[in-house]
């Protein structure tokens, strides 16, 4: 029955697509273009998914001109069925001329194939990958010279390339720089994956599994991979490769991505034929089971950038029916103990940030998520200036479905035993179908993608793989074809219309490297600069045309094209006009000295060396929020530490208190001259127990001495536990003496010092954050009112109702001349109280209200129009969290399994419902009953919140919302504050903090902000790229890797500004790492 | 051959006429035992979870058997916290034995996952025995019933549901003694709070608290280096012998993973087995088989069995989270073979003490007190999983292998499967000797 339904629903799907055509490509039949070649698979009991783990990755492609008629052709892999070559004979006909040819290949099973002029004669030769030694496949990988009379002559043996490894596929670079093309040789690993073993497996050569790098060296090449650094390890799992200048020093450098959980490479070329990987400097996280890839430069910075894919799906039942990130103890696990790095399963969008590394941005660019991915390629499809890419997508039988894995497969796995191989097929048959279809996105501005895939592309329920570009038209757009698994191969014709200005060019290079690859190309249009490399091994087992494409809108003049040619000359072409195929052939060359591009940096502060000697290193404590309260949307325990600045010695200079965390003592370190030491005050010191979130250095008692107060939380202590109490001590005439505090069992978040009343002595507002094991209750936050050195709590019902309290400012904003309190926090609006003569009132400001995850705000005036503006850190919107005023994310708190314990529930709108972010598995480890509700995955995905709680857990749950995520500031409109979100390059982590100050030295004051997170679990990611930036403007902001700071993967706490002898100094505090001092390096704009 | 049976036993109903009391034959118990093996390997339950929905069922069937049967001695105010169950209204035609069977299904319906196929299995037999005797039937069901809604409030404040909302295992490798998740699936360590479980008979959960491990020290020659090296040891001369030797086989048939996870690149699968609870169940079935018990001993048997077991899974956990130990798989990767794999998967908690010789030690007492010493018999439990037949000459045996085999399997030290069945026997003993299920008064008749 069931069967039916599908097959019914498979052909609908298949009029569907043929009645509807993309509006950007079509898709010509292949008796129209005579391309029939399909590379099927024959599945048996010996040979299938159960045998090969990578038996649907699929053949390969390659696009180029091998008998210089101008026409590209087109050369497939397959896996088990021969290859073919296909002679472009234009209108878009193809002659298959495989056996005259002689290129059908002898291998067992081929992957990729790449086109390359091996021995540098100017025709195209071709490089086809074979898997051999496994499953019983032979053969080599073979080498087509191409002997120019549309023959080809297989020479492998004799150039040394005839490998019998596991190959995916390999890579054309000049990495030595001496004029003829080297070859990387991508190989991957079928050894069982069933423990991780030490990531230093990688540095153990294994001869069949080993990525190669080999040298040319005139007639043969030589495998130089270990005197180069290449890892050769058995765990190189290796899908994807990609070959650019990141660094812009000249030399060619390679990322390699590999599946499972091996990290992907990151070699950097050291100009003297060795590599250095180096992935955990340059990047925060990457894909984890990384596909094909891409390198682009996507935001016109003249910097490559990388888009690793991964298999996340977007459909919510193949999400929460598929197995997803692994459990946040076992990633910490796989990075602590086997030395691996940050890998989650989703694609990541690197933006280079030259010197700084990688800012990943997929989840904010809108990229993350297209299920089972196998080929990016880049590129201007629309010839609008922007680069699009499109995402090849689909496997035949998904294998990581949960319910195949736990319900369906003992059954089928029993009967294998018992009768050897012979029901495998049955096993198959179990598993859910994976044809997804292929995805285009239009590129926009700000690195942001739009999803095209419903309009430009025919949706279609292909098993897409290998993909590759060429104008196989010559109509001046690109074309694409993919190598379908067990379909004929796709051809998407490219129908872009005369209104797009476009550039192709072909490079005539010298010597062995006629067709220049590794060279570099700068377009500038009305002062767009757009930066291409001529690279043809992109995407996945596939190399594209070599050419290189523009897009330029309506533009009709190109002001200049700078060529940067391989040998280190450089030529420029001016007012060059689109529409046209250029040649250029490298002549009168001016040579040039690397960088190519100077990273565009001004620097406004240096680290200082020592640091002062403020050494302060925090180490947050290993507590775990998730092994207590499961369900939360994030950790609380991760928020220190406290850091005030002020005189605690009285001899006039600033000293500098740090929080500790629990079982850490804080540390004091007092000002001498011209630096800091450490000092220790034993009352404060035996503190020791506490995590210490807030600290206020103030005289509170007017003694002319000060004293300090800290506010403590740390999420982790509960109930009445002492050391949820905050602490204050008052400086007697040697030392600090605690005094009593009206009891509040919370964890603090923030103190805020203001002589609210006016009666000439400080006070403080308390904000608490949490209640340890109830998360999603809103703890009391309140007023300590100052009595002669005496606090005491004042009753304010506003107060206390205000919610997860995260920081909070006193500033004047009605401009009645005494201080108002201001407070933000999560899953709230931003709240303002009117101070009437010491009473604080909640006062109605915001035009509309804005529900947050805010953790940070100040006070500015960012408009500049004379008033003042409140800066607000929220979440961002490079997260899975998805939150409108029209879909806001959701927090369901209950005690919905009647056990005296609560719980929360977080949901995101999907097409107008609310879904729970957590799957089955998460939800039900809490309330098990929703395992007697759902006996199986299927049953659960799909289903939102209404459908899996029942009705009277739905009435008891307290439901909190968030609308808004990314952080802005509340424009002050005559006294009442409208939200306005900040550019897009303040929304890529959280915003955790502000410091106003004239940072240039122009005499106004501009403000820093810092921020990233880390207390999200795996499926979240890591929220670690946000360089930190100098806001000056509404609209002029400054990222911090430009201005010298180092904030990426660091999460900010606190900023500070210190003097020392005078000098002011930037004092920067982290969690769970070392506080950074910078100097200014003062400069007038 | 369960199938089998179960028509046999429904053929037998069948045939009676409409007002003829309906007899229950033992077979429907064991049918029942079954089914809910059944569904809970598909279900996935873990070893001590799966004991507790052993339990309570088989407790309410005994209780109401014992209610009529003067053999036996009600549980009431023996286990912790069980009342007496209420009596059937007396003019009712309440048939104990069939009332039994029936409360056993709904609290094991209450107790599994996937109710619809305990649904299926209850609505064809209530059918038959509707057909048979209408009257007799709809007395006792509602009885039945009654008694499980009764053991279903008791059952709900042994503390299960609030341990699903305790703390998580805090993985934690500073310390180098200390329990780390193990390939392939790096499971984090399972129940950890399954010690606050209420026990059935024993006092407390600390009550048989082993010795502790030797002292951890990976210095060669420390006597815990020799328990590694011994695993290591054991697992490279089986090597030697191949798959064919006598402790691959004790390794495998002991098993008793109900999820053992096995990868293939993308592609995951699990293959499933009953767990070490429902193994001594099994032999409980042969037993009373072999020993031609009716119904009511049969319940006897396997209530006491099962509530020895689950005592002994809450025994055995309290010192596996007291310990923390870390598994020789962990160890001998780091420390002699980072190529070593053991024969068996092992499972993810800590390792001393090994659980499956605490149940064994714990059953086989219980067993032995029931149906006594050298009782033989062929063990034929593990068969439905590809294992073969292993005879045993007595419950204690077979206790004895199953606690060796877990050191063939690499999966525990030598100090934990001793240790570990001597807390089991201790344990089984404690219940023999205290709770008394048998009318001594009737036994001595019947001797």
């Amino acid at each position: 029955m069931n069967r039916i339904v599908i097959l019914i629903g498979l052909l609908l799907l298949l009029l569907n697509c043929k009645k509807k055509e993309g509006d950007l490509f079509s898709n010509p039949p292949s008796d129209e273009t005579g391309i029939t070649f399909s590379n099927t698979l024959t599945e048996t009991d010996d040979l299938n998914i159960l045998d090969y783990l990578y038996f649907y990755n699929g053949g390969g492609v390659a696009i180029g001109d091998i008998n210089g008629d101008d026409l590209p052709d087109i050369y497939f892999s397959g896996n088990q069925v021969k290859n073919k070559l296909y002679l472009n004979k234009g209108n878009l006909t193809f002659e298959d001329i495989t056996d005259k040819a002689g290129v059908g290949g002898n291998s067992s099973w081929n992957a990729g194939t790449v086109m390359g002029d091996v021995n540098g004669d100017g025709l195209l030769d071709i490089y086809v990958c074979a898997v051999v030694g496994i499953n019983g496949f032979n053969g080599y990988n073979e080498l087509f010279i191409n002997n120019g009379d549309l023959t080809f002559t297989e020479s492998a043996a004799q150039y040394g390339l005839d490998f019998d490894t596991f190959s995916s596929n390999a890579a054309f670079l000049d990495y030595d720089l001496d004029g003829d093309l080297d070859l990387y040789l991508l190989n991957h690993a079928v050894h069982t994956q069933e423990s991780f073993g030490k990531a230093d497996l990688r540095y153990k050569r294994d001869f069949q599994t080993g990525d190669r790098l080999l040298r040319n060296d005139g007639d043969r090449f030589t495998d130089v991979s270990e005197e180069a650094g290449i890892f050769g390890g058995v765990n190189g799992y290796g899908l994807g490769i990609a070959v650019s200048d990141f660094n812009g020093d000249g030399y060619p450098d390679i990322y390699v991505g590999n599946d499972f959980h091996e990290d992907d490479y990151y070699y950097l070329n050291n100009r003297d034929g060795t590599f250095s990987e180096e992935l955990k400097t340059y990047f925060t996280h990457t894909t984890r089971f990384s596909m094909g890839n891409d390198i682009a430069d996507i935001n016109h910075d003249g910097w490559p950038d990388i888009l690793s894919l991964d298999m996340l799906p977007e459909d919510e039942t193949v999400l929460k029916s598929s197995e997803g990130d692994d459990d946040v103890q076992i990633q910490k696990l796989r990075i602590n103990q086997y030395g691996y790095h940050y890998q989650f399963t989703r694609n990541m969008l690197q933006i280079n940030r030259p010197g700084s590394g990688f800012e990943e941005t997929a989840l904010m660019s809108g990229i993350a998520a297209t299920d089972w991915s196998w080929s990016a390629l880049f590129a201007d499809f629309n010839a609008d200036g922007e680069q699009d890419v499109f995402i090849s997508n689909g496997i035949p039988k998904r294998p990581n479905d949960l319910d195949f894995i736990n319900f369906v497969s003992d059954e089928q796995i029993k009967k294998k035993i018992d009768n050897t191989k012979l029901v495998d097929q049955e096993a198959l048959d179990m598993m859910p179908s994976g044809r997804t279809h292929n995805f285009i996105f239009q590129g926009l501005k700000n690195a942001q993608f739009e999803d095209r895939s419903r309009d430009w592309i025919a949706r279609d329920t292909l098993v897409s793989g290998a993909t590759a570009l060429g104008d196989l038209d010559n109509d001046g757009d690109l074309d694409l074809v993919v190598n379908n698994v067990n379909s004929e191969a796709s051809l998407y014709v490219n129908q872009s219309g005369p209104d797009a200005s476009y550039l192709k060019i072909k490079l005539k290079y010298m010597g062995k490297n006629p067709f220049g690859i590794g060279t570099k190309i700068l377009s500038y249009h009305q002062g767009i600069l757009q930066s291409r490399e001529m690279y043809t091994v992109r995407g996945f087992q596939a190399s594209s045309e070599p050419l290189v494409h523009f897009g330029y809108g309506s533009t009709e003049n190109i002001d200049s094209l700078r060529i940067l040619w391989p040998d280190r000359t450089t030529q420029v072409l001016k007012n060059v006009t689109p529409n046209q195929t250029l040649v250029i052939q490298q002549q009168g060359g001016q040579a040039f000295s690397p960088p190519w591009l100077k990273p565009n940096k001004r620097p406004l502060f240096k680290k200082v060396e020592g640091n002062l000697g403020l050494e302060f290193v925090h180490r947050e404590d290993p507590y775990l929020d998730f092994n207590r309260q499961k369900l939360i949307p994030y950790q609380c325990s991760d928020r220190g530490p406290a850091v005030a600045v002020g005189d605690l010695d009285g001899d006039g200079k600033e000293d500098v208190f740090f929080g500790g965390s629990k079982f850490d003592p804080p540390r004091i370190y007092v000002q001498t001259d011209g630096g800091f030491e450490q000092k220790k005050i034993e009352s404060i010191a035996r503190d020791s127990i506490t995590e210490d979130i807030s600290a206020v250095i103030a005289d509170l008692n007017k003694d002319g001495r000060n004293d300090l107060y800290i506010g403590t939380g740390g999420a982790d202590f509960y109930n009445q536990m002492v050391p949820l109490l905050d602490s204050y001590f008052l400086k007697g005439d040697s030392t600090y003496i605690k005094q009593a505090l009206p009891d509040s069992f919370q964890n603090a978040s923030v103190v805020a010092p203001a002589d609210f009343d006016g009666d000439g002595d400080i006070d403080l507002f308390v904000g608490n954050q949490m209640i340890t094991n109830d998360f999603g209750k809103a703890p009391d936050s309140f007023i300590l009112l100052n009595n002669q050195g005496v606090l005491q709590r004042v009753e304010n019902e506003d107060l206390e109702n205000i919610g997860m309290v995260t920081g909070a400012i006193w500033d004047d904003y009605n401009a009645d001349g005494t201080p108002d309190l201001i407070v933000v926090g999560e899953w709230i609006s931003p709240v303002f109280f009117k101070n009437e003569g010491g009473k604080l009132v909640r006062d109605r400001v915001l035009d509309m209200p804005v529900s947050g995850l805010w953790e940070s705000l100040i006070a500015f005036d960012i408009d500049q129009d004379g008033d003042t503006d409140y800066l607000l850190g929220n979440w961002g919107l490079n997260t899975k969290f998805k939150a409108s005023g029209k879909d806001p994310m959701k927090l369901y708190y209950g005690d919905f399994d009647n056990n005296g314990n609560t719980e929360t529930i977080l949901t995101t709108v999907k097409e107008g419902k609310d879904y729970p972010i957590e799957g089955l598995k998460g939800l039900a480890d809490q309330m098990v009953s929703l395992r007697k509700k759902f006996t199986t995955y299927r049953s659960f995905a799909g289903k939102p919140i209404k459908e899996i709680l029942e009705r009277d857990q739905l009435k008891q749950a307290v439901i909190l919302e968030v609308t808004e995520l990314r952080s802005g500031y509340l424009e002050n409109r005559e006294g009442k504050f409208t939200f306005v979100p900040f550019p897009m390059e303040l929304q890529v982590a959280p915003v955790m903090s502000f410091l106003k100050y004239d940072f240039d030295g122009d005499g106004t004051e501009e403000v820093l902000a810092g921020g990233n997170y880390f207390g999200v679990k795996p499926y979240h990611g890591r929220l670690g790229a946000f360089a930190g930036a100098m806001i000056k403007g509404k609209n002029d902001v400054i990222s911090g890797d430009r201005l010298g700071l180092d904030f990426i993967q660091k999460s900010v706490r606190h900023l500070n500004i210190l003097t020392v002898q005078g000098q002011p100094y930037l004092l920067a505090t982290f969690n769970n790492d070392a506080s950074q001092v910078y100097q200014f390096i003062n400069k007038k704009e | 051959m369960k199938k089998l049976l179960l028509l046999l036993i429904l053929i037998s109903v069948g045939c009676q006429k409409n007002d003829t009391p309906i007899e229950i034959s033992p077979e429907l118990m064991h049918s029942n035992v079954d089914k809910v093996t059944e569904i809970m390997i598909h279900d996935i339950f873990s070893p001590p979870v799966a004991s507790r929905i052993f339990a309570y069922p088989n407790i309410a069937a005994y209780e109401i058997i014992a209610q009529e049967d003067e053999r036996y001695l009600s549980l009431a105010g023996q286990v912790h916290e069980l009342s007496p169950i209420p009596a059937p209204d007396a003019g009712k035609p309440v048939n104990r034995a069939l009332a039994a069977a029936i409360a056993h299904i709904d609290l094991s319906r209450r107790l599994i996952f996937s109710e619809e196929q305990m649904n299926t299995y209850r609505d064809s037999l209530y059918a038959l025995w509707s057909e048979q005797n209408k009257k007799e039937f709809e007395a006792s069901r509602d009885y039945g019933l009654e008694v499980a809604e009764h053991i279903a409030a008791w059952m709900d404040k042994d503390n299960y549901k609030q341990t699903r909302t305790m703390p998580k295992f805090t993985v934690n490798t500073d310390e180098p003694s200390r329990w780390q998740p193990t390939p392939p699936a790096y499971m984090a360590g399972i129940e950890p709070h399954w010690s606050k479980i209420r026990p059935f008979v024993i006092d407390s959960a600390e009550q048989f608290k082993p010795v502790p491990p030797p002292p951890f020290s990976m210095e060669e020659g420390s006597d815990f280096y020799r328990e590694v090296r011994e695993v290591y040891d054991i697992s490279k001369k089986m090597e030697v012998e191949g798959d064919e030797s006598e402790e691959v086989e004790i390794a495998k048939f002991w098993d008793c993973n109900p999820y053992v996870s096995v990868t293939r690149g993308h592609l995951m699968f699990a293959t499933k087995k009953i767990t070490p609870g429902a193994h001594w169940i099994g032999i409980t079935k042969i037993a009373c088989r072999k020993s031609n018990s009716d119904f009511n001993e049969t319940v006897h048997a396997y209530t006491k069995t099962s509530m020895a077991i689950a005592d002994a899974f809450i025994s055995c956990w309290d010192e596996k989270y007291r310990s923390n130990l870390i598994r020789p798989e962990t160890l001998i990767n780091e420390h002699i073979d980072d190529n070593w794999k053991p024969v068996l998967q092992t499972p993810p908690f800590p390792e001393y003490t090994s659980g499956h010789s605490v149940v064994s030690g714990a059953a086989s007492t219980v067993l032995t007190d029931i149906f006594g010493e050298n009782f033989s018999f062929d063990d034929d439990t593990e068969l439905a999983y590809g294992l073969p037949v292993r005879s045993f000459t007595s419950f204690r045996q077979a206790a004895d292998e199953a606690a060796i085999s877990r050191m063939y399997g690499g999966i525990h030290y030598r100090a934990a499967v001793e240790v570990g069945v001597k807390q089991g026997r201790d344990l089984g003993s404690y219940i023999v000797n205290t709770l008394k299920t048998e009318n001594e008064s009737q036994l001595a008749q019947s001797k």
